[in-house]
């Protein structure tokens, strides 16, 4: 046999595979395949698809999914390339501009929508101010509707009229709620809504004036992709893409860690792919050491028999790929069902990449943990026909293994598209078994000693362990591993959640005061004591631009689409303040202690983040026009602002002292318990010119978002749990043979069930408490990396963790013990068969 | 020779088939005395494993009774009969099914402990020494020859002194010269101790070492048993 054709060969692999189909090994190694692959495309669907779920929630806070922004009008050709492509549109536009009635002016925002706006959410207004909210419509040609505070600053009703520019508009109802003015809070104005057919009319905008155009965009995902990529390349300068992560700082901060949760999940089945794989691809390379040998006697070349197993591989490992992955798709149809009235109705449905990268895992992984095993079938000396005791050279697999893991970590890689998350995973998951493998290595020989005197019972369970310390030792991080990911599953869930909560406590703010003047400070304040609110104190308000850095103008130091770019297009809410606002912390420099220097500029505290995109380093030099006049300030130290807080924050505060005199207004957040509406409408008539904003709304709109993630997450755990329980059954039905044998002939010399089961208890408790103290131990280290580098969060030790050894005993004791069970009531007659 | 030690009555196995029930040992009575020694041949399938498995109890028998050291076995569930086994019955097996897990020594004491013996370990030291394995002690299975491994075998039947020791082709997996060496220890030590043996075998020559013989044919009794 010295040439054998590869179709002969791929001829003879299929013909071997559907003999050895009824083998329980190759359906140990199919079920781990496909349970593998379903669990992984299951999560990656049910990631993917509430991700996008998730999006289009957010998407209200923006009115749609995406939005062209600019200070000019958008060209023509912006316009074509979204309806051509069949994307739904909406006009806005926005203006700050004069309203004026019989009895006085105010400034108000002025806001010109096309009957389509929103795409996403609605709008909620009131037939009387303060009355109740009816959501959807919008104001018709000639029509106007307005904030509450617009009538009393100018003592109208609805029904009365009030002039935009040239044009006159009825007043026919109060503005309570716009999708997208969560997003910011500061419009110091109030709100007019009107229909953009009478925009023209106005004669309001002029070459010159200051106008925000906003073209709004609705469709599929993957069209808003190309959307976005056929208009970005030729944007005018004044012109930015805002998408749902703009749309609200919180809404993005919580999507953004549900998103690294269920990466994180999914590369926990990839892990669990592995391990089960590994477990039943030894086995089966186990069992073909003999018919590998024959092979080879019979004239097959070394190479040969290696690309005959590799083969029959290969085609398992499709047929299984496949089937484990229209298997997770149906999961997780099942799964949305479950889920139906909790889900917004449209759900997107996530294309075919979840599943394409749960077969590109599974087949991986089969390659880099299969091919080890695999490779000692080449190496059987043909020897062994004759003599069963010959085992192939010990594989030098230092290469291969390494070549694995660089796979897995792309898989990784490609699934997270995070180095950094998987490389925390990947070398600390490395790390954590090579040093506790050694040690449980270390801990099963010094326990062979104790073993001389034990009683059967511990004698037959833990001689099943030490009979092979290797192997015991690898089957303990196997199982170890799994645990650890469930436990690093389970603690990451509580956190994040716990961390969400945090920073949303029942008592959050759910009223922003805007607007206060000076003079009506304490009375303000005072009011507030009286209706019993709990209330941050009183910033002082200036706006004012960002011109110049060191003496540059910082429209040559920013990128564009940065932070940076964006807060210096626009006014900043400068503040002073004696004290460190809650909820900041100092990240560099120190909070002024002295009064501010006579002859230089006083000092400024810049937010963290926008000073990481403007490149500010302490001691610059920053120039504001603030109101025409313009004034320096040195930067002498960076905050983190919790923005997710609802407490005012700032970017820049001033060291007091050093903007009074120029023209402030007073801002604060408070709560108020429900059921006082009438003390908000007693405010609001007593401060007429304040602002207040319920953003109740919007607190409740994240609240729901995050009881949705919350669930997500734990349905993510349910099934990285189940996937964990079927690989540790997988990996148990790998020993059957050996132990249905034994207690066979262990029943035939006259033992018990009751000793049988004994034995095993002791061996599967001791395997599983050995893996709870490495998934404790490997826990501790991981959590620990990835909440320092990739999580930011706080790492404390989580001494819980020590009743993982208790829940592996009682996790794998049990499921070993029932894994087995067939062995337990094996006839002792089959040691007289088996011959 | 003693008094009736194993006694079976009308014993008689059908299993189901494809083609309806299949008679696979037909109704036969038999009567062993301490100390005797019963040969039973036959052609492969003929049925010799199904009556050695009836009578050591590891199976049920479709009709008829065995009576084994006192205890009849037909109302007993299968962790009494194990109980029975343990006390009065030893095996030695064609495949040695010696524990991997275990070393020689251990393998020995496996049979004591289920007795639950407390000089176990003593006792499988000095019968490891009679067998000839006294160096070999803590050997693991896959540290000894096929002889050896007979030979552990061997040491472990004869620990609990049981009253009847059954072996399932003792030497079928061995060479004709340590097979020989085998039964040779088989045949001293069940005289020494005063054991029943019951063996299976297709070698005529270890057969006819056995006091009495029987032959089976497709699970009829051919050659009827010589008193």
């Amino acid at each position: 046999m010295t040439r054998l054709p590869f179709m002969r060969l791929c001829a003879l692999a299929l013909r071997q595979l559907l003999r050895d189909a009824r083998a329980s090994e190759v359906r140990v190694l199919f079920f781990a395949l496909l349970v593998a692959v379903a669990a992984s495309t299951a999560i990656g669907y049910f990631g993917a698809r509430l991700n996008g779920a998730m999006q289009l929630r957010a998407s209200e806070f923006l009115a749609a999914d995406l939005v062209l922004q600019g200070s000019s009008a958008a060209q023509a050709a912006q316009i074509d390339a979204g309806t051509s492509r069949g994307l739904t549109h909406a006009r806005v536009v926005e203006f700050t501009s004069v309203v004026a009635a019989d009895a006085g002016i105010q400034l108000s925002s002025i806001k010109a929508i096309d009957p389509s706006y929103p795409l996403r959410g609605q709008l909620r207004s009131a037939a009387t101010p303060y009355g109740s909210e009816t959501p959807g419509g919008g104001p018709a040609p000639g029509e106007a509707w307005v904030e509450a505070r617009l009538l009393a600053a100018l003592g109208l009703s609805l029904g009365d009229s009030i002039d935009v520019g040239m044009k006159t508009l009825r007043m026919t109802r109060v503005l309570t709620y716009e999708p997208d003015r969560a997003g910011n809070f500061y419009s110091l104005t109030p709100r007019v809504l009107m229909n953009i057919a009478d925009l023209d009319a106005t004669g309001v905008i002029q070459p010159g004036s200051r106008v925000t155009y906003r073209d709004l965009w609705r469709g599929e995902p993957d069209i808003l992709v190309q959307y976005r990529q056929a208009v970005e390349k030729d944007l005018a300068a004044n012109q930015r893409l805002l998408d749902t992560r703009d749309g609200n700082r919180q809404i993005g901060g919580a999507l953004g860690r549900a998103e690294r949760y269920l990466n994180m999940a999914s590369l926990v089945a990839v892990l669990l792919a592995g391990v089960a794989v590994a477990l039943s691809a030894s086995r089966y390379a186990a069992r073909r050491l003999d018919a590998s040998a024959l092979l080879r006697c019979l004239g097959l070349s070394r190479y040969q028999a290696l690309g005959l197993y590799s083969l029959q591989l290969a085609m398992l490992g499709l047929v299984a790929a496949l089937a484990g992955a229209l298997l997770g798709w149906l999961a997780q149809l099942g799964l949305f069902a479950l889920l139906q009235g909790l889900l917004p109705s449209t759900v997107p449905p996530g294309g075919i990449a979840p599943a394409l990268a749960g077969i590109g895992t599974g087949l991986v992984a089969l390659a880099g943990f299969a091919l080890p095993p695999l490779a000692a079938l080449g190496r059987v000396p043909p020897l062994r026909v004759l003599r069963r005791d010959l085992l192939p050279v010990p594989p030098s697999s230092w290469l291969v293994y390494g070549a694995a893991l660089f796979a897995l970590g792309l898989i990784m890689w490609r699934l997270s598209l995070d180095l950094l998350l998987t490389f925390a995973l990947l070398g600390g998951g490395m790390i954590a078994a090579l040093l506790l493998g050694g040690l449980l290595l270390l801990g099963l020989r010094s326990l062979r000693r104790l073993l001389v005197g034990s009683p059967l019972p511990w004698r037959l369970g833990l001689g099943q362990l030490l009979r092979h310390p290797l192997a015991a030792a690898g089957q303990a991080l196997a199982f170890g591993l799994i645990l650890l990911a469930m436990a690093l599953v389970a603690l990451l869930r509580a956190e994040l959640l716990d961390n969400w909560q945090a920073q949303l406590p029942k008592d959050a703010p759910n009223h922003f005061a805007l607007n206060i003047l000076p003079d009506e400070r304490e009375p303000f304040a005072q009011r507030l004591r009286e209706v019993n609110a709990t209330s941050a104190p009183l910033y002082p308000v200036i706006p004012g631009r960002l011109t110049h850095i060191n003496d540059q103008p910082v429209q040559q130091l920013v990128s564009k689409e940065s932070t940076g770019d964006r807060a210096v297009q626009r006014d900043l809410s400068l503040t002073w303040a004696a004290e460190l606002p809650q909820g900041n912390a100092l990240s560099e420099g120190d909070w002024w202690q002295t009064p501010p220097p006579a002859d230089g500029p006083p000092a400024v505290s810049v937010e963290a983040e926008l000073a990481a995109s403007l490149k500010l380093k302490l001691g610059d030099l920053l120039t504001f026009d603030i109101g025409g006049e313009h004034r320096q300030a040195r930067v002498s130290s960076l905050r983190t602002v919790h923005w997710d807080s609802f407490q005012p924050n700032f970017y820049m505060i001033f060291q007091p002292g050093t903007l009074q005199g120029l023209p402030a207004t007073y801002l604060t957040s408070f709560y108020l318990a429900p059921g006082h509406d009438t003390d908000v409408v007693a405010l609001s008539r007593a401060f007429p010119a304040v602002t207040i904003l319920q953003v109740d709304a919007l607190l409740g709109q994240l609240r729901s978002i995050l009881a949705q993630v919350t669930l997500a997450v734990e349905y993510v755990l349910l099934f990285v749990l189940a996937a964990g329980l079927a690989v540790l059954f997988a990996g148990l039905q790998a020993t059957l043979d050996e132990r249905i044998r034994q207690g066979a002939l262990l029943r035939a010399l006259g033992a018990g069930r009751a000793l049988l089961v004994k034995a095993r208890r002791i061996e599967f408790g001791l395997l599983g408490a050995a893996s709870g103290l490495l998934a404790a131990l490997g826990c501790e280290l991981i959590t620990w990396a990835l909440y320092r580098y990739a999580f930011d969060l706080h790492w404390a030790p989580h001494p819980w963790l020590l009743v993982l050894p208790l829940l592996g005993a009682i996790l794998v004791g049990g499921a070993g013990v029932f894994g087995t069970r067939r062995a337990l009531n094996a006839t002792p007659l089959s040691v007289l068969r088996e011959t | 020779m003693g008094p009736s030690i194993l006694v079976a009555q009308n014993l008689s196995k059908v299993v189901p088939s494809a083609e309806g029930d299949l008679t696979i040992l037909h109704p036969l009575s038999l009567d062993l005395d301490q100390g005797d020694s019963l040969a039973i041949v036959g052609a492969s399938g003929s049925g010799k494993s199904t009556l050695l498995g009836l009578l050591a109890g590891l199976d049920r028998p479709s009709d008829g009774s065995v009576v084994l050291a006192g205890h009849d076995l037909g109302p007993l569930d299968e962790d009494q009969r194990a109980r029975v086994r343990a006390e009065h019955v030893g095996f030695v097996f064609q495949s040695f099914q010696l524990l991997d897990s275990l070393n020689a020594l251990e393998n020995v004491m496996l049979p004591l402990e289920l007795d639950g013996r407390r000089d176990a370990r003593e006792q499988a030291r000095t019968l490891l020494e009679r067998v000839g394995l006294g160096q070999r002690l803590s050997h693991t299975p896959r540290q000894l020859s096929g002889g050896e491994q007979q030979r552990v075998a061997i040491a472990r039947a004869f620990a609990a002194h049981p009253a009847v020791l059954f072996a399932d082709e003792p030497t079928g997996n061995l060479d004709s010269h340590t097979g020989e060496r085998i039964s040779d220890l088989l045949f001293e030590l069940n005289k020494e101790r005063g054991t029943t043996l019951v063996l299976v075998t297709h070698d005529e020559r270890l057969a006819k070492r056995c006091r009495r013989l029987i032959r089976l044919d497709a699970g009829r009794l051919v050659a009827p048993l010589e008193p």
